[in-house]
């Protein structure tokens, strides 16, 4: 069983909690969250993240400032919102049930 | 003898030979393509420009001024596909807390007059076909109420709630863009995005250069 291929949908729409998430940690700009998510089940790429990133701005749950960097230009710096946060522990909440439901099915 | 073409990605200067410069903008139409319903379109188009400039700038050896194609063609892979509307969920756009009730009138960047209000089937939070979701869109009343009225109409109305919801089934389109949720509710939908994109195109310019290319 592939499991990697049968998830491959429910990591696809659990990216977004993944990136609330790294966000949620640190004040960070989109080369350093795809490296937070390299080598995790949730890696993932600029063509993805950037459009992901614009919808989270959109829904107000993550702002950006711009940051003047060492070598080269300027980076946003994403952070989350206040109702970003409460989204977060909505998500996570959710989560926590899904993952309660799923092992008390069996017993 | 190669032909090396000067772009400006974002206000950086670089120069890449012809075929990376197909597959550069190969991958950033497409993208144009993939985020042709996004709001934040022309950001996000620039992110992805400054993106590539960066990776473009970490090829660089100190004393190489050309990218070569096979650098493009991996950062390109690097970067991945840009999710368009289908894959990466825009449904919410027309949600509430995308209304620019907030924004004055004259505050903005000009020309967001009210949208037009169009009657299409809503899928999010249908019942059955969206026929219901669209109409309480349309009349902006609670769809509780249009519900009701149908069952209503369908118990008491000899049957006539039933063949006018099936009927509406036909009539009415889906609503499956952004812009056409917008005008579901009736909401603007910017075009200034589009508009900004337009005259920002990627300005090219051709300057040849022997044996410079790799």
């Amino acid at each position: 069983m592939d499991l990697s291929e049968k998830f491959g949908p429910i990591r696809k729409g659990l990216l977004e909690f993944a990136v609330l998430r790294v966000v949620a940690a640190e004040k960070l700009y989109v080369a350093e969250m795809l490296q937070r998510l390299a080598g995790t089940e949730f890696a993932t790429q600029e063509g993805t993240l950037y459009p992901l990133l614009s919808r989270l701005r959109r829904e107000e749950l993550v702002e950006y400032e711009w940051q003047e960097s060492d070598s080269g230009p300027p980076r946003k710096y994403y952070k989350l919102t206040e109702p970003g946060r409460r989204a977060l522990d909505e998500l996570a909440g959710y989560w926590q049930h899904l993952n309660d439901t799923l092992t008390r099915l069996g017993n | 003898m190669r032909k090396v073409t000067t772009i400006n990605l974002n206000h950086n200067a670089y120069q890449i030979d012809e075929d990376g410069f197909e597959a550069l903008r190969a991958y950033l139409e497409s993208a144009e393509r993939a985020l042709a319903n996004n709001p934040d379109r022309a950001e996000i188009l620039s992110d992805l420009e400054q993106a590539i400039a960066d990776k473009c700038r970490l090829a660089h050896g100190p004393y190489k001024t050309v990218v070569s194609a096979a650098e493009i063609d991996r950062i390109l892979k690097e970067m991945g596909p840009v999710a368009g509307a289908s894959e990466e969920s825009t449904a919410r756009a027309a949600g509430p807390g995308e209304a620019p009730a907030a924004g004055a009138p004259g505050a903005g960047i000009g020309g967001r007059g009210p949208g037009p209000r169009r009657l299409y089937r809503i899928r999010e939070g249908q019942k059955w076909c969206g026929v219901c979701t669209g109409l309480a869109a349309y009349a902006a009343v609670d769809v509780t109420w249009v519900r009701v009225a149908f069952v209503m109409l369908a118990i008491f109305g000899g049957g006539f709630g039933l063949l006018a919801y099936v009927v509406l089934i036909f009539v009415m389109p889906v609503a499956h863009t952004p812009e056409e949720l917008s005008a579901a509710h009736g909401q603007p939908f910017s075009a200034q995005e589009l508009v900004d994109r337009a005259k920002k195109k990627v300005t090219t310019g051709v300057r040849s250069a022997g044996l410079a290319a790799g």
